[in-house]
């Protein structure tokens, strides 16, 4: 055995697929906007970085052209020229816009066999800590030596590794680092590295404290970016150069920092690692809150859009169940009698319709009942029509209550009762049910603390005998009935017995 | 004797006039700027192909041309703006088409160099395996795959940059990057034991991509470009450029490289 389940009605889905249609397109503009709003915030944190990455390059091209001017001076004078770099640097009249730059000097190579050096032979001015001793061999220090080989070598400009700085009083212990560029003897070729490195005379010089160097640096560091410098390319405390913002440990991003980058700059031949990170402040000023506005305005109208969808089904299913009702209270009204609930003449009339053609093919009986209260005009006149209508209503009842569900019984005029009764064998079967309707009829009534004795005068048309259609059995049964009030009432006539 | 001197002397000089109208305009100097890139140029020795290239260029031309040092990326931003006339061994793409022209030189594929360690067969393997960072230069543009692979890492934050390749290759041996891209000029570094003895070739699936004189449009009106393309062209037609490419490659690999 299956059972069948019933379907949900659509109607009833409706709501909630309104709700997941519009939760689903709110979800799909929230992921846009949030999309849009990371590569916006990416946009501007690469522009950050390449912002940055240019102005320390444009910072130390400069410094690079100061210290080619330093090259060239000796490309016309003698290395060792007295106060040939004081009055270069004077000429420079170095200002703020030079702040990085501790000193510039000469460095000459002294190539013995016994051991090579390369002593400092001028320098000024005297601005920081990281200032090159006179007569300090250079060569000695690893750090510094590594790039004078790779300036000598090319010919190039060569920045050294990270230079500590020992704290002194009234300076900060900020790292540096040094800039070289070679001295070749004039008019001698230098095409290969056998030649740069026979003729160099030696070296010109600027040291840099970091601080000083990104303080002088054009444009402004972007607000809400972290940034490190390190050198080489192992960012960690022993390598970092500057910092600013919130500090980042080895480099990576502040906590809770969205976005973060490193830029492996090479710098005159040097490897810095610059680690920049985004703030809050950042965070705040770039990125946009599209999103968050998106999914409460999209949720609320997905609500909003269900519950009036709700709305509108279940008015129109209400609006549907009343109308129903009314049609099928018309239906009762026009077929059945207002005062007793009985069927009228018309639903009757049908009924007869139908019994007489079911009579018909089956070979079986039909009778009509004509029921006539008996002197029922004087109840409405000695206690008014409510009392009469009252009291009609009862005697329907008990008629109603005499008949089997398969009859019908109705009301055809004021006092006036029609009876129905199909299926008989045969004509006088009728007549034990028209009895008990007389003896049912016959019980006293109690209408408002008021006992009325009622009789009724009954007369019995049977088909197909006294009638073959509804006019002629309902001729016979009321010719009966007629008969019935002159045999002096309360009593019941056959159609077919004179 | 004195007419016929004269027409042999105004043949000389219409002949004179004529190659001079055919070789690049000389009543100006011009800027050129090499990067440090493996075989290419190396700052350290001062020399390498673009630099052998470059001086056989000025040569030819009879113009003044001052050559410098400079950033890839600057490089690119100079040629855009018109700041600087040329540079070499340079690849187009279609942004960089709207602002330089080219005179084709050579021809080489792109590789991935990966770690061991990794266990990467090929460029999607790469790019599956979420914790790998690529290291490249700043600036630079490679074959389509590579590409490809390149603009999807960076969106997924994977991506390493850096000013030149030194500092990839000490970031590739300290396992800070997992992979980057080379190409044939960069063979001798990968000689190098430590890097030899940790890393591993994956080639990309393009066909060799080709590399040339980059000059600036803003810098150069066309009828100029075309001179200056023309001598490239004679040097490969004359063999100096496989010359040059022989001085620091195999013969064969060098042939392959200039004959595309």
């Amino acid at each position: 055995m299956t059972s069948e389940r019933n379907p949900i009605p659509v109607t009833r889905l409706l709501p909630w697929l309104v709700l997941v249609a519009m939760l689903a397109v709110t979800w799909g503009l929230w992921n846009h906007e949030r999309q849009v709003s990371r590569k916006e915030l990416h946009a501007q944190f690469e522009f950050a970085l390449r912002d940055t990455v240019s102005r320390i390059e444009q910072g130390e091209s400069a410094y690079e052209q100061m210290l080619r001017g330093l090259q060239a001076l000796f490309a016309t004078t003698d290395l060792t020229a007295r106060d040939a770099v004081r009055g270069y640097v004077e000429t420079l009249q170095l200002d703020a816009n030079s702040s990085g730059i501790q000193e510039l000097g000469v460095i000459r190579w002294v190539p013995t066999a016994r051991k090579p050096h390369a002593p400092v032979i001028q320098s000024v001015p005297d601005l920081g800590s990281h200032r090159e001793a006179p007569g300090r061999d250079a060569w000695t220090d690893p750090v510094r030596r590594r790039a004078m080989e790779k300036a000598r070598d090319s010919g190039l400009p060569a920045i050294s590794g990270k230079l500590g700085a020992a704290p002194a009083p009234g300076r900060d212990a900020a790292p540096g680092f040094v800039m070289y560029l070679p001295v070749y003897a004039r008019g001698r070729a230098l095409e290969n590295l056998d030649q740069r490195r026979a003729n160099l005379l030696g070296w010109v010089y600027a040291s840099f404290d970091m601080n000083g160097f990104m303080a002088s640096l054009y444009g402004k560091r972007a607000p809400g970016i972290s940034l490190s410098l390190f050198d080489d390319v192992s960012p960690g405390d022993a390598s970092l150069l500057f910092r600013a913002g919130t500090p980042a440990g080895d480099g990576a991003a502040p906590r809770g920092s969205a976005l973060s980058a490193k830029e492996y700059m090479v710098l005159s031949g040097h490897t810095w690692t610059l680690c920049l990170g985004t703030e809050e402040a950042f965070e705040a000023r770039f990125a946009r809150s599209n999103d968050r506005v998106i999914a409460v305005i999209g949720i609320c109208l997905s609500l909003s859009m269900a519950l009036l969808v709700w709305y509108m089904i279940a008015g129109r299913a209400h609006a549907l169940r009343l109308a129903d009702a009314m049609t099928e209270q018309l239906r009762h009204m026009a077929q059945h009698d207002p005062l007793t609930g009985l069927p009228n003449r018309a639903l009757f009339s049908d009924r007869v319709r139908q019994k007489l053609a079911d009579a018909s093919r089956r070979g079986s009986h039909v009778a009509m009942v004509f029921i006539d209260l008996d002197r029922f005009k004087q109840v409405n006149d000695s206690h008014g029509h409510a009392v009469g209508d009252l009291l009609l209503q009862q005697v329907a009842k008990r008629i109603s209550e005499s008949v089997r569900a398969s009859d019908t019984a109705g009301r055809i005029g004021g006092d006036e009762f029609v009876v129905l009764i199909g299926d008989l064998s045969d004509a006088d079967s009728a007549l034990p049910i028209a009895e008990k309707i007389k003896l049912s009829v016959a019980r006293p009534f109690r209408v408002n603390e008021l006992e009325f004795a009622v009789s009724c005068s009954m007369g019995i048309a049977v088909y197909p005998g006294d009638g073959s259609d509804e006019a002629t059995l309902t001729k016979s049964a009321d010719q009966a009935m007629y008969r019935a009030k002159e045999a002096g009432r309360n009593c019941m006539k056959q159609a077919a017995v004179p | 004797m004195s007419k016929r001197c004269l027409t042999t002397l105004l043949i000389v000089l219409a002949g004179l006039a004529t190659l001079n109208a055919a070789g690049p305009d000389r009543s100006r100097s011009y800027t050129l700027a090499l990067h440090d890139h493996g075989l290419l140029y190396s700052a350290a020795t001062n020399a390498g192909i673009d630099k052998d290239v470059a001086d056989e260029l000025i040569r030819r031309s009879g113009c003044k041309v001052t050559v410098s040092l400079m950033a890839r990326a600057r490089i690119w931003q100079l040629i855009e703006s018109g700041g600087l006339d040329f540079s070499l061994s340079g690849i187009t793409d279609a942004e960089r088409d709207k602002f330089a022209a080219f005179a084709w030189y050579f021809s080489d594929k792109f590789y991935l160099l990966v770690r061991k360690d990794t266990g990467i067969q090929n460029q999607a393997d790469f790019e599956k395996k979420g914790r790998l960072q690529l290291g490249v230069i700043r600036s630079f543009r490679y074959s389509e795959s590579a590409n490809r692979l390149v603009d999807r890492l960076q969106e997924a934050n994977r991506l390493s940059q850096a000013g030149g390749l030194e500092p990839l290759y000490q970031l590739l041996v300290q396992n800070q990057i997992q992979g980057m891209i080379i190409e044939p000029f960069d063979y001798p570094t990968l000689q190098e034991k430590e890097i030899r003895e940790i890393s591993t070739i994956v080639a990309f699936p393009d066909p060799p991509v080709p590399h040339g004189l980059i000059m600036s449009k803003k810098a150069l009106p066309a009828p100029e470009q075309e001179k200056w393309r023309s001598l490239i062209l004679d040097m490969r037609k004359d063999g100096t450029m496989l010359r040059i490419f022989e001085k620091y490659f195999k013969p064969d690999l060098a042939a392959a490289l200039v004959n595309f």
